[in-house]
């Protein structure tokens, strides 16, 4: 492997490299704008000029192969000066309009000014007038004026999302980025775009004006849009009520995870956070009547401890969703499955027909089916949930608890309405008015992903943590919480009145879980032991499983 | 609504020359514009279909290439070039003259469509000055009779091909001892005559040698890349990898377009076959079955004449399948540019042979390991690929004897501008540039008996020489000594009427025009003096503006992929450094410091 010297330190980097990934090894920051790692190399906006021994010119770091013996300085004279004027060049034609540009605060041109410029500017010509405010799609804005023409765009639709949309049309300084005329960008990653525009060129139609950048806050999280598991970071405001009506999250962006989603993420996931503030139970009620947490848990577990012990073989079913953490499934298990030895205690329903492709997009649309599968409560060896909603139909099951599915989306309005009426115990455990909640006798706010820690499995087996941005909305409670306030309630044992306590719990009992703790996860998560001893399938997860169900 | 269905047939044709099919693009795009007489929408959507790749991608390329039209245009189109060149022999008042005579301004189209009237970069045709092409025609030294006679038929045959004079108004060298011999055959050398001449000897001497001992020949000979790098054309060849598994290309560098040159341009029409014999030998020294010529747009005569010759080689057996029996098969392709200066830099020819716009390949990978189609690549120009057989033909110490020590041969020198003759010359790089200006062989001096001001040596990307640094070797080692290049070989010649400031911005206008916008320092930088320039030029000069030009082309400098920037920044650098009192004239408004012609 090929040593190297940058800035003085010496670093050892996988033949083939170039220098800025080497310096990005060494600690060394070197500035980009068409550089992107997730694209091939342009090397046309010569911003990251480095001086290489033995080399007269500068060399554009980017496309530099690492040698050994290299010696390469990302600072001092002759790089800071060529930064400059590549700068300068840059700026000529921008039109400097950031007070009024969403890039702000968050912009390359704003933040390598101020780190490498600093120059007095000399261009006292007429800059070159191009198109302003064009949308190019329901979710995409451009200013062709910002644009630096670094072609990441471009390289993104045709190599990633495989759409070809974007072109630089012309040449010289009228060189002009767009869209054919008539077309649309409308592709299901249109939104990265937005995200790898190193300026203002690309905004984004939903976030445009809505908040300065600077009054954002940002949790690491892990989309719930699909089984894939994106990492993303949620930006949000808790103090600026007058933002947006009062939501508090502004915006998703993708967060990079190399085994999970690289740079990206789709529009389906980018755009469902608006769920977050909108349409949420706020109260726990029952029969429609508001009531405390206290008043709800007493007289649910009361319910749940009076069931004769034969019936709740029989008579009880709990369904809860795959879109629950691996924490509330656990959870859930344990209280309904162990704790009360409820035998029909399952995330197990078909998965929904959805939309999907090869880059990202699954088609199952819950982020941790794979969790239930892990811990039992899904897939081949789970008890179907299916046919225990005609069983309720049929007076067979009496009692129904339902945690975070939406029956009414899954059997319709009026089976969920007959349900309702036939059903002694009908409880709905879940974030948002829905179907389900509007019939169901009892009704349980939860948090949602934002507001809580937690651990999702992506469809790949990759155990990913979920951090809580902010507090629950109203009274809602994460199911983690609900479900340990029953089991205290029932005197049942309870591992914890922390989700990581209760991930470490989780991880004694079950083998693809086996060591696992929220600091190991970290932020780009671990890999599910799917192997020998605790393979998906395998005799160990048939074995957990079997368990948990005793 | 055209029915694009018809061309389906020829495009099918066009798609299985290529290796891939984006390469077709430019062919495609040329079909759509003879048909439609522009490329409508609907075309570029066709054109996008037959290759399989996003309409966007269609609509750069058109977008990037001056030749492509996107809305209708004249059954005359004249199109007036303003290159330095032309400039120098009064193309502004021509476009002013045009305008007059034919009641239409330059950018627009006659109300009853039949004129349209436009400007454009160098034609390479410098020798003609001031020139226009005319649809597919040049029309040469428009003025007096000739411009009356341009005048004349346009206005009465708006479909008519414009006959050029029947013979040259200007010198052309025939007499060799190279590259020249056969120029005198204005119609063009048949493969009769050049057999007849002795032409193919040399090719069939190479077939019977190894590629190696080819290569070593030609090393002997000093023979250098004459489209302007100077680079040794052996040692070039020797970079194709050894163990190699994908096809090695030729390409011939057919893409003239250095303002103040015109040589490619004899050698494509008047003796094609030297050409030709040359891509042979040098096919196979490299070890390449396919060679692809890339020849500039505008030259549609060159293109037919080149096309004839390949036809006529193909059918004597000095192409396709066993070359004479040799076991050696050699396949030539011609592509036609469309219209931008930068695909003479080799990279950038490559990816416009690929079907995209012209812009420069970040190396490495250099071409020779990785060109054309990600295959190994030779990409030779035209004079240098044409001094081949004269080499073998000849013996490499014969050609190496006839220049100096590391340079071999001669070459042609494209002299334009102020010369009382200027023409095309093959001279030995023996000669000085004094010599090619002032001696009766050559240019005969500075016309009207003017003196001499400042000569570009080598186009317009060369740095500018003053009347007293003239007297210095022609070859490539000794201009460069001179602080200037040899480049291809275009001598302009300024006379003492020169604006300095006009010329300036004469070189800014086509740096601005043809920088392909890739890099930010080339493309805001060539815009960015270009305004300066301009504003200078019309009186609106400021204190400092000499110094913030010098300093924005120093900026420009290696900053690059290509060094189309450095070669922007050297005109700047050099007319102003060497004439900065004629510039701060101008900054103060003077009259003669802003004005073209005394």
């Amino acid at each position: 492997m090929p040593k190297l010297t940058i800035d003085g330190k010496t670093v050892e980097v996988g033949a083939g490299k170039t220098v800025i990934q080497a310096a990005e090894q060494a600690g060394c920051f070197v500035p980009r704008y068409c550089y992107h790692p997730g694209l091939s190399i342009a090397g046309n906006c010569r911003i990251c000029l480095v001086a290489v021994e033995g080399q007269k010119k500068l060399q554009i770091a980017c496309n530099t192969q690492v040698s050994d013996g290299m010696v390469v300085h990302t600072q001092g004279e002759p790089v800071e000066q060529g930064r400059a004027e590549v700068l300068e060049f840059l700026l000529a034609n921008h039109p400097l309009d950031c007070p009024v540009c969403d890039q702000s605060g968050e912009c390359d041109l704003q933040n390598f000014y101020m780190a490498y410029g600093r120059y007095d500017p000399r261009f006292a010509e007429q800059k070159v007038r191009k198109p302003k405010a064009v949308p190019l799609g329901p979710t995409v804005m451009l200013d062709a004026e910002r644009c630096i023409l670094c072609s990441r765009c471009v390289r993104f639709t045709d190599e990633v999302s495989r759409t070809q949309e974007f072109g630089i049309f012309n040449r010289g300084d009228r060189a002009e980025v767009g869209i054919y005329p008539g077309k649309t960008l409308s592709n299901p990653y249109a939104g990265n775009v937005v995200d790898i525009c190193p300026v203002g060129a690309l905004t984004d139609r939903d976030f445009r004006f809505k908040a300065r950048v600077w009054y954002l806050s940002s949790s690491p999280s892990v989309c719930p849009g699909c089984s894939k598991g994106c990492n993303i970071d949620i930006h949000y405001t808790l103090d600026r009520p007058h933002l947006d009506d009062g939501a508090r999250v502004m915006r998703l962006k993708p967060r990079v995870n190399p085994e999970v989603n690289q740079w990206w993420m789709c529009d389906e996931g980018r755009y469902a956070y608006k769920a977050i503030d909108r349409c949420r139970i706020l109260k726990p009620r029952h029969r429609g009547r508001a009531l405390g947490w206290e008043t709800a848990v007493l007289e649910l577990a009361g319910q749940l401890a009076r069931i004769e012990p034969k019936q709740r073989e029989e008579s009880v079913a709990v369904i809860a969703g795959t879109n629950l953490t691996t924490e509330a499934l656990y959870l859930a298990a344990r209280l309904f499955g162990e704790g009360l030895q409820i035998r029909n205690c399952s995330a197990e329903l078909p998965v929904l027909p959805g939309s999907h492709d090869e880059l990202l997009i699954q088609a199952d649309k819950n982020p941790n089916r794979k969790g239930a599968e892990l811990l039992g409560l899904a897939g081949e060896k789970a008890r179907p949930a299916e046919p225990w909603i005609q069983a309720a139909l049929d007076g067979k099951i009496k009692s129904l608890w339902v945690i975070g599915e939406d029956l009414a989306a899954r059997f319709g309005e009026e089976t969920v309405k007959q349900l309702a009426e036939k059903l002694e115990l009908f409880v709905y455990q879940g974030s948002h008015e829905n179907g389900t909640a509007a019939q169901a006798h009892w009704v349980l706010p939860s948090a949602v992903y934002a507001e809580q820690a937690g651990t999702f499995v992506n469809c790949d087996g990759r155990v990913q943590a979920l951090t809580k941005a902010f507090e629950p909305l109203g009274e809602s409670r994460p199911d983690w919480l609900i479900l340990t306030a029953l089991l205290t309630r029932l005197e049942l044992p309870a591992p914890g009145n922390e989700p990581a306590k209760i991930f470490e719990a989780l991880a004694a009992a079950h083998a693809p879980f086996a060591g696992m703790t929220y600091e190991r996860l970290g932020l780009q998560g671990l890999p599910a032991r799917l192997d020998g001893a605790g393979g998906l399938g395998g005799p160990a997860a048939g074995a957990a499983a079997k368990a948990e169900r005793k | 609504m055209t029915d694009f269905s018809v061309l389906e047939k020829e495009a099918k044709r066009l798609l299985g020359l290529y290796e891939e099919k984006q390469a077709a693009m430019l062919p495609l795009l040329w079909l759509v514009q003879e048909k439609v007489g522009h490329i409508p929408p609907a075309g570029e959507i066709w054109v996008a279909d037959q290759i399989g790749i996003g309409v966007v991608h269609v609509r750069e390329v058109v977008s990037f290439y001056t030749m492509f039209q996107t809305r209708p245009v004249g059954r005359q189109h004249i199109q007036v070039c303003a290159s330095l060149p032309c400039a120098l022999k009064g193309s502004k008042q021509l476009v002013r003259q045009l305008e007059e005579r034919l009641g239409v301004k330059a950018g627009q189209t006659s109300a009853d469509g039949n004129i349209t009237l436009s400007t454009v970069e160098c034609l390479c045709a410098c020798e003609q000055a001031p020139v226009a092409q005319v649809n597919k025609t040049y029309a040469g030294m428009l003025e007096g009779k000739e411009l009356e006679r341009l005048v004349a038929h346009v206005q009465r045959r708006p479909g008519d091909l414009f006959e050029p004079p029947a013979e040259d108004r200007w010198h052309v060298d025939t007499d060799g001892p190279v590259l020249s011999k056969r120029f005198g055959n204005a119609g063009g050398t048949d493969l009769k005559t050049y057999l007849t001449d002795g032409g193919y000897t040399a090719a069939g001497k190479a077939l019977k040698m190894k590629p190696e001992e080819v290569i070593d020949l030609v090393m002997k000979s000093n023979l250098r890349g004459l489209g302007g790098a100077g680079f040794p054309t052996a040692k070039k060849w020797t970079f194709i990898p050894k163990n190699r598994t994908k096809p090695v290309f030729l390409v011939v560098n057919a893409d003239e377009g250095e303002p103040g040159t015109f040589k490619d341009r004899y050698i494509l029409e008047r003796d094609p076959h030297a050409l030709i014999e040359g891509m042979l030998i040098a096919a196979h020294a490299i070890g390449a079955h396919k060679a692809y010529v890339y020849i500039r747009g505008e030259y549609f005569r060159p293109y037919d004449r080149l096309q004839k010759a390949v036809d006529e080689a193909k059918a004597a057996g000095w192409l396709g399948k066993n070359i004479q029996k040799s076991g050696f098969d050699l396949e030539i392709i011609l592509h036609r540019g469309a219209g931008a200066y930068i695909c003479g830099e080799e990279t950038a020819l490559l990816s416009s042979l690929e079907g995209k716009k012209g812009f420069p390949k970040l190396k490495p990978p250099f071409p020779a390991v990785e060109g054309l189609f990600r295959c190994p690549t030779i990409v030779n120009n035209v004079e240098t690929l044409a001094c081949l057989g004269p080499i073998l033909k000849n013996g490499p110490e014969w050609f190496a004897k006839l220049g100096v020590a590391r340079q071999g041969g001669t070459r042609l020198f494209s002299v334009s501008g102020h010369v009382k003759r200027p023409g095309l010359y093959e001279a030995p790089v023996t000669v000085t540039l004094r010599e090619l200006i002032e001696s009766d062989r050559y240019g005969q001096g500075v016309r009207d008996g003017r003196k001499l001001k400042a000569v570009i040596p080598g186009g317009i990307s060369a740095k500018v020489l003053a009347a007293d640094e003239v007297d210095v070797g022609v070859g490539f080692d000794s201009l460069t000594a001179a602080g200037t290049m040899a480049g291809s070989a275009g001598v302009i010649v300024m006379d003492e009427t020169t604006s300095m400031v006009a010329a300036l911005q004469s070189a800014s206008h086509f740096f601005a025009d043809e920088s392909c916008g890739q890099c930010s320092p080339c493309r805001e930088g060539t815009g960015w003096i270009l305004k300066m320039v301009n504003r200078v030029k019309a009186g609106g000069g400021r204190q400092g503006d000499l110094d913030v030009l010098l300093k924005t082309a120093a900026a420009m400098e290696g900053k690059t992929i290509c060094v189309f920037a450095d070669a922007a920044a050297w005109p700047v650098q050099s007319y102003i450094t060497k004439f900065r009192s004629e510039f701060e004239a101008a900054l103060k408004g003077s009259e003669e410091a802003l004005s073209c012609r005394s």
